[in-house]
């Protein structure tokens, strides 16, 4: 089979949602011996991209997209054992969950599913996160985003005791935010650096925080996460 | 408070249902878990306690005269009764945490509610009959029943439950069916206890699902529903909070009476339905009712009674969901008042 048409089926497998396809295209791809990180980068990421301007064009919805995240995600479980053991690429650091008193998850996993493939390193504290492990976490990975979500009114408020505290700690990284009743206005109010008011947005808002400063198109990795992390110290 | 009006709340409600003329439109903000401080009460022993919630309801209705009286505190209550565990904080609504079905199996384990034992429907039933006992001459009771999906989506768990429309549809028309008798149980026991029962189907948002799902998973079930509270003569509510715009034609085509919405312009909305069904809306509830101020839900108000007061099926100046619980007095009472001035018929805002 031609390389093109094992990307095409890589990147058309995560758009129709379909697992099993997605795998049979990795292992396809990894038989003629291509470089696993194009696969991603060429195959399933494209495919992803693709899912996003679905989801922007409210062709796709949640469902949809969680299940193409699967597809992908299987794809990316067969390329894992072909991936040279070296140093991952630099990829800025994002640390995301719901803030604390919130278990409302779903808006996060999104978030979470299209920076990753957009090409940042995503650190999931999961949901109803106490405000200190938001600070702690970036302070261990020198993250460059902290991402707060909420669906309730009740706990919005977290989000501004989350970035007063990260100034008190002298935390640089910046800050997005998002979830049912936040506002641009009232990100302002608090000092966010940016509003996502959903998954595709906060792709857009998160790569022009960092503009003009190369952000690789390759996926997440675990091993190499966790070799840089054994790097940089983690307790 | 202090407004001199012609009619209670239930006279002016009961007037619209019938065609006949009123004072003014229903001014409805969703009072839900904010009623509990009307007493002070932690929101934990507010809703798991039908004496607490009956009675904090009943001074929050004496200190604002809001035009309909709900009784809630999640939409998650009626799956909660049906078997899944929920996690109450102190001072917060109570949230899922750890659905009932969570195999495929369990679905055999699954069975209709019981009203009169099952969770904390005892709760709300004691919350129901003892504000119809105290205010229900002035007032509706009107309490807050998760739609069919919604309570489903609480027994599976959201994220699981909508992958499952692709991958398990058999499955999911499996548990809306043992949902909606559900509802229906539901239904039956609060128009018992004295109630005007309302269905809330937020997971069913244009955010969250396609049109197509909607049709097909969600609009057959909420038929039933409608045509059961139309047995009893009363009005079918729906609402549904988040973008709606999308969805909104077929929440029009459910039997539903009343549209209660929250993220759509009320403009849009009136075009779309508004020749089919009432309106109800839509004054933000974070950035009006908790963080603005007196002059900002003015101008809110304003902008909904302009937009929606000429809906050719009615309209119902409301929140466009759950007043926050931090939400200031003040703030309530420029939405009420702003309401009550505005909404004078017949409308002049200026």
């Amino acid at each position: 089979m031609e390389k093109s048409d094992i990307l095409n089926h890589l990147a058309q497998a995560v758009i129709d949602m379909d697992v099993t396809r997605a795998r049979q295209a990795a292992a396809e791809a990894m038989s003629c011996n291509m470089d696993p990180y194009e696969a991603i980068t060429g195959g399933l990421a494209k495919g992803m991209d693709t899912v996003n301007e679905l989801f922007e064009n409210e062709e796709y919805f949640v469902p949809e997209i969680l299940l193409c995240a699967d597809a992908m995600y299987a794809g990316i479980e067969v390329l894992k054992p072909h991936f040279p053991k070296e140093a991952a690429p630099n990829k800025k650091k994002v640390v995301i969950g719901v803030v604390k008193g919130d278990t409302h998850d779903i808006g996060k996993n999104l978030v979470k599913i299209m920076l990753d493939n957009a090409g940042f390193e995503m650190h999931d504290l999961g949901r109803n996160v106490p405000y200190a492990k938001f600070i702690d976490t970036a302070g261990e990975l020198n993250a460059d985003l902290v991402c707060l979500s909420t669906l309730m009114t009740t706990t919005m408020d977290g989000m501004h005791i989350v970035i007063e505290d990260m100034k008190k700690a002298g935390i640089p990284a910046r800050v997005m935010i998002g979830g049912g009743p936040i506002s641009p206005a009232f990100a302002k109010t608090i000092g966010a650096d940016g509003y996502a008011k959903n998954a595709a947005e906060a792709v857009k808002v998160a790569k022009g925080m960092f503009q003009g400063i190369q952000i690789p198109l390759a996926m997440k990795i675990p091993e190499l996460v966790s070799i840089r992390k054994n790097r940089g110290g983690v307790r | 408070m202090n407004v001199a009006e012609e009619m209670t709340p239930k006279e002016r409600m009961q007037a619209i249902l019938q065609g006949k003329d009123t004072d003014r439109l229903l001014v409805s903000p969703l009072v839900l878990n904010f009623a509990s401080r009307s007493l002070h009460l932690p929101v934990r022993s507010f809703c798991t306690n039908g004496r607490n919630m009956g009675d904090a309801n009943i001074a929050c209705f004496k200190r604002y005269r809001h035009d309909i009286v709900y009784i809630f505190s999640t939409t998650s209550t009626l799956a909660e009764a049906m078997g899944t565990r929920m996690y109450f904080p102190e001072d917060d609504a109570p949230q899922v945490e750890t659905p009932f079905l969570q195999t495929r199996e369990d679905i055999t384990k699954l069975k209709p509610v019981e009203p009169e034992k099952d969770g904390r429907i005892p709760v709300y039933l004691e919350a129901v009959k003892r504000c119809v006992d105290a205010i229900g001459d002035e007032v509706f009771i009107v309490p807050v029943i998760g739609a069919p999906f919604t309570t489903s989506a609480a027994l599976r768990g959201t994220e699981t439950f909508i992958k499952e429309l692709y991958t398990d549809p058999a499955l999911i028309h499996a548990i809306m069916k043992i949902t909606t008798q559900s509802v229906k149980n539901l239904i039956d026991a609060y128009v018992k206890a004295g109630g005007v029962p309302v269905t809330v189907e937020p997971v069913a948002t244009g955010s969250m699902i396609s049109e197509r799902h909607f049709r097909t998973f969600v609009l057959p079930y909420l038929k039933e529903v409608y045509a059961h509270i139309h047995s009893y003569s009363l009005p079918g509510v729906l609402h549904i909070c988040g973008k709606t715009k999308r969805v909104i034609p077929c929440m029009a085509e459910s039997g539903a009476d009343i549209l209660s919405i929250d993220n759509i312009d009320l403009k849009e909305a009136k075009e779309l339905v508004g020749d089919k069904v009432c309106l109800m809306g839509n004054v933000s509830p974070a950035d009006g009712m908790l963080k603005g101020n007196p002059e900002i839900i003015t101008n809110m108000v304003k902008d909904c009674v302009i937009k929606a007061s000429d809906n050719p099926k009615g309209f119902i100046l409301a929140t466009g969901c759950e007043v926050p619980l931090k939400t200031p007095h003040e703030n309530m009472v420029a939405f009420l008042e702003a309401g009550r001035r505005f909404a004078r018929l017949p409308i002049h805002v200026n």
